[in-house]
């Protein structure tokens, strides 16, 4: 099981695009990506989510960790997500009130 | 009525195969595909924290789950030999006020599924039971 993690900039915004599965196994992996960028300098971060097909509570507790560290540099972390069985998850877990969720990724880097 | 009873090393690795496995047997057993959703996030769940527990508690024996199926309903039960669950840490938050993984884990099993609990194990460990009605 693969997850696939592309970064590139848009305006100030990095831009973290995930494929694939974010669990238990996976989610390492997108944390150790989120960390280096934040130690790179890069203190406002979007998420996108789109492509990914599934999501547990690991991968919310890195995005969690995450929003923690930017947070700490006075930076954001934005997400982009508009499938619904992606959007239950943070629903369930009352993290629609903590993270910014958009429909694209123009509007998580205010381009839109 | 169909019995299916899985072992997997206590490693993350494992989890995507059980949540596979476990969702080929839910559309078989003709549930919707948003229960088929439910089910592959609970039994992630489970296991996740099956594996986490027995890491825990330096223990490599199996992560053991059996899925059974009657006329009304699935039962799955992840049984670990982790630290058993300890109920204190259910409400807990971290120092900036945010629930900890195990929380957020917690409320997604008990909202996913129609009834769920926790049971310590003779020998040590944990069982997760969760039940699906059709």
């Amino acid at each position: 099981m693969e997850l696939g993690l592309d970064v590139s900039k848009v305006g100030s915004h990095a831009v973290v695009d995930v494929k694939g599965e974010i669990d238990v196994y996976t989610a390492p992996k997108l944390r150790e990506k989120l960390i280096e960028l934040v130690s790179e300098g890069s203190y406002d971060v979007v998420v996108n989510l789109e492509g990914v097909d599934f999501l547990d509570s690991t991968g919310l507790g890195v995005l969690v960790g995450a929003l923690k560290r930017v947070k700490a540099h006075e930076g954001s972390l934005a997400l982009v997500c508009t499938q619904d069985k992606i959007l239950k998850i943070f629903k369930i877990t009352g993290l629609t009130k903590v993270f910014p969720i958009h429909d694209t990724v123009d509007a998580a880097t205010g381009a839109a | 009525m169909a019995i299916v009873r899985l072992e997997i090393p206590p490693r993350s690795a494992y989890v995507g195969v059980v949540r596979l496995a476990l969702s080929s047997l839910a559309r078989a057993a003709g549930l919707d595909e948003e229960k088929v959703d439910d089910i592959k996030i609970a039994v992630s769940e489970a296991c996740a924290n099956a594996v986490l527990n027995n890491e825990e508690a330096g223990s490599d024996d199996p992560v053991v789950i059996s899925w059974d199926e009657t006329e009304d309903a699935v039962h799955i039960e992840v049984a670990d030999r982790g630290a058993s669950l300890d109920p204190d840490a259910l409400d807990e938050v971290d120092t900036q006020g945010f629930s900890t993984r195990a929380v957020m884990s917690i409320a997604l099993l008990k909202s996913l599924v129609d009834d769920c609990g926790f049971e310590a194990r003779e020998g040590g460990g944990t069982t997760t039971r969760l039940l699906i009605h059709r």
